[in-house]
């Protein structure tokens, strides 16, 4: 068990003149789950190969326990690591798999026999202990996957994608198991994914990551209520949540003629640039009332628990097909409006987020 | 039709109608509208076969038949029957076994150290380094280059007496080595300018081959802190198999067939395998056989006997593999 420490750790790809990972600060409690997430390109794949000594460190340091092993060879680290392909031999059997790295350790061959037996069992593969991966489902290799990884009791595990190559549902069976199984475990795990679902599904944390800088690493709750900027406001959540950016008039932002309350003090602090402001309001947090927004309904979409209205702002009609949302709001499915109908929103009380226009940061 | 139905009527339409074995006149009306409507695609190969038909299987089975008579190099037309004399006559010969070990033997010598150094070869191309397509045409230009012009070099190089070879030897204190007199010495020599010819071949296909091996294969393998030579035993090589068996058995079928390497190893092109048939393989024999002793027949019997030798010799392979493939299912 350890604690994992980047301090500034950054990584430059020869020919790149950006940072793929730049000056990352991050503290990994001992036995955490924490999940890095972004979008393609954001660094959080870099991030995790960085720790895993699969890439160079061009500047900072990373630290597994008290350890240093920014030049620390891969095998020096005592990690092991899940990768989005499984990556399993394909002449070995499921056990010669699971077995290999202790096996290329020196570790006598009953004991080998007694762990990998232990993770099978953990991870109901005894049926197919000597079968060769190709015989195996995805969802099995996948196991295998894990099990590679458990049977060498590591300080880390790693987590690439691991879960992108099963089906939808056996994706969300597998999401719960595996958390199910760190918690278990209690070893302190690092997870990639570009998932948002997952990312607050399984993380203790979740770190948001973008052009390789880290946007706002908290719990996913935190994320999710307070979250630090404009990026980190529309990748979490499902659906994204509204940013809209208006003139200010007195006691709130004006949009489409009609003014949505902003408390006065955030109002004033972000209202730097030209007069102008950005809000932000997730789908639920509006609700229809007789005065308010004006929106005109483009789309609905029947969820059967909810339903999602896409709407444009005002009564600008301007016959636009692709542009069919400045906002998303729920309803209950039964009441709700037909489509082309205008109606009126407001933003329940404390579901207003307020952004600097310029800096997209965040005002409370 | 996408969507699915419940109605029955609907699936009913839907349905095959039930299934009724065609009459054989309708099948064979069937093959040759396929025969029409594939015409293109049968002209394009065509020419394919028109050649090999020509080149290869017209030459093939008359050689079959040359071998079951007694044919004079000198009068074609005057052959004469003689059923499988010519086999029976040919495994009886002393010079045919003595080139059937010879030839063994310069194979093992050749195709072994050949596709051991090229799968080093390969194993360090592979690795990202400078220079490297300069290396890639560098490993191919043995192959491309002639078998006279090859041989002719290797064999000053083994001179007896001004031979490079021979000079360094004596230079490191050793005495000078005849190589084309002795039995070994000769075969050695032989199987040096083979493995030199080769061995880049076979290193590109090795590494063509190592080159699909899916990079996070390396790195599962490095985590599990197996180390380069771990990961070449324990990665490299299971994924090479297939590709492995392929160039053994490209290599064995060339073995059989070795000509021009020891017909132009004595410096002249005029030896059959040396004084006391030192290095006579079956290549040579038949050379003799045919165009020495104008005896055809008897040198198509030998032609037929390599290629007996090489069925046998990569069914065994073709055997071998597939009984390692049915254990590790």
């Amino acid at each position: 068990m350890a604690t994992v420490t980047f301090d500034s750790a950054t990584r430059i790809y020869p020919k790149s003149d950006r940072p793929a990972v730049d000056g990352l600060d991050l503290q990994i409690g001992d036995g955490e789950f924490l999940v890095l997430v972004g979008p393609s390109g954001c660094g959080k794949s870099t991030s995790l190969r960085m720790l895993a000594g699969l890439e160079e460190i061009d500047a900072g340091s990373i630290r597994i326990g008290d350890r240093d092993v920014t030049d620390a060879p891969p095998k020096d680290r005592d990690i092991a690591m899940v990768f989005q392909n499984y990556a399993l031999y394909p002449h070995m059997t499921v056990e010669q798999n699971m077995g290999f790295a202790l096996k290329i350790a020196g570790v006598p061959k009953s004991e080998i026999a007694t762990r990998v037996a232990e993770a099978a069992k953990i991870l109901d593969l005894e049926d197919y202990l000597g079968r060769r991966p190709k015989a195996l489902s995805g969802g099995q290799r996948q196991r295998v996957a894990m099990g590679r990884a458990i049977v060498r009791s590591p300080q880390v595990f790693l987590m690439d994608e691991p879960l992108s190559n099963l089906d939808a549902k056996l994706r969300v069976q597998t999401r719960t198991q595996i958390a199910a199984l760190q918690r278990r475990l209690g070893v302190t795990t690092v997870y990639v994914t570009h998932d948002q679902v997952e990312a607050m599904t399984m993380g203790d944390r979740v770190a948001v990551l973008k052009d390789g800088l880290l946007q706002q690493c908290d719990t996913p709750g935190t994320l999710y209520e307070r979250p630090a900027n404009t990026f980190v406001a529309g990748f979490i959540g499902s659906p994204a949540m509204n940013v809209i950016t208006g003139p200010v008039v007195d006691g709130g932002v004006r949009l489409a003629g009609a003014v949505l309350p902003v408390p006065r003090e955030r109002l004033l602090r972000a209202a730097g640039d030209g007069g102008r402001v950005t809000v932000g309001f997730r789908p639920e947090a509006v609700e229809l009332a007789p005065e308010g927004v004006p929106v005109v309904v483009n789309v609905v979409e029947q969820l059967g628990s909810d339903a999602f209205l896409y709407a444009t702002l005002g009564a600008s009609d301007d016959g636009d097909v692709l542009h069919t949302a400045d906002l998303v709001v729920r309803t209950e499915p039964r009441s709700a409006p037909a489509v082309g109908e205008t109606v009126h929103l407001r933003v329940r009380e404390g579901g207003l987020h307020v952004f600097d226009p310029v800096s997209q940061q965040r005002i409370d | 039709m996408t969507i699915a139905s419940d109605d029955p009527r609907v699936a009913a339409a839907a349905a095959p109608p039930p299934s009724v074995p065609p009459a054989p006149a309708t099948a064979a009306r069937r093959r040759r509208s396929r025969l029409t409507r594939n015409r293109w695609g049968y002209a394009y190969v065509a020419p394919f076969f028109l050649l090999f038909a020509a080149f290869s299987l017209y030459p093939f089975l008359y050689t079959a038949y040359i071998s079951l008579h007694d044919v004079r190099l000198s009068d074609l037309d005057g052959a004469v029957f003689v059923g499988f004399g010519n086999y029976t006559e040919l495994l009886q010969d002393e010079f045919f076994w003595n080139a059937a070990r010879n030839t063994l033997t310069i194979g093992i010598l050749s195709t072994v150290p050949q596709l051991a150094i090229a799968l080093g070869l390969a194993h360090l191309l592979n690795y990202r380094l400078r220079g490297r397509t300069f290396f890639r045409v560098a490993m191919l230009m043995p192959y491309a280059t002639s078998i006279a012009a090859a041989t002719l070099v290797f064999a000053q190089l083994f001179g007896h007496d001004y031979g490079l070879i021979n000079t360094l030897l004596e230079a490191v204190g050793f005495d000078r080595i005849d190589w084309e007199s002795g039995s070994w010495t000769s075969q050695i020599a032989i199987s040096v300018i083979v493995t030199w010819r080769w061995t880049g071949y076979n290193a590109l296909i090795y590494l063509a081959a190592m080159q699909a091996i899916p990079n996070d294969l390396y790195e599962a393998a490095t985590l599990d802190g197996a180390s380069r030579w771990k990961q070449f035993v324990h990665v490299t090589i299971p994924a090479l198999r297939p590709t492995i068996l392929f160039t053994i058995v490209v290599s064995t079928i060339g073995a059989v067939q070795l000509f021009g390497e020891p017909l132009l190893f004595s410096g002249n092109g005029m030896t059959n395998g040396g004084v006391s048939n030192q290095y006579q393989t079956l290549g040579l024999l038949m050379y003799d056989q045919g165009w020495t002793n104008f005896r055809l027949g008897q040198a198509a019997a030998t032609a037929w006997t390599m290629f007996l030798i090489i069925l046998v010799v990569v069914g065994v392979y073709g055997l071998i593999a597939r009984r390692r493939a049915r254990a590790e299912r």
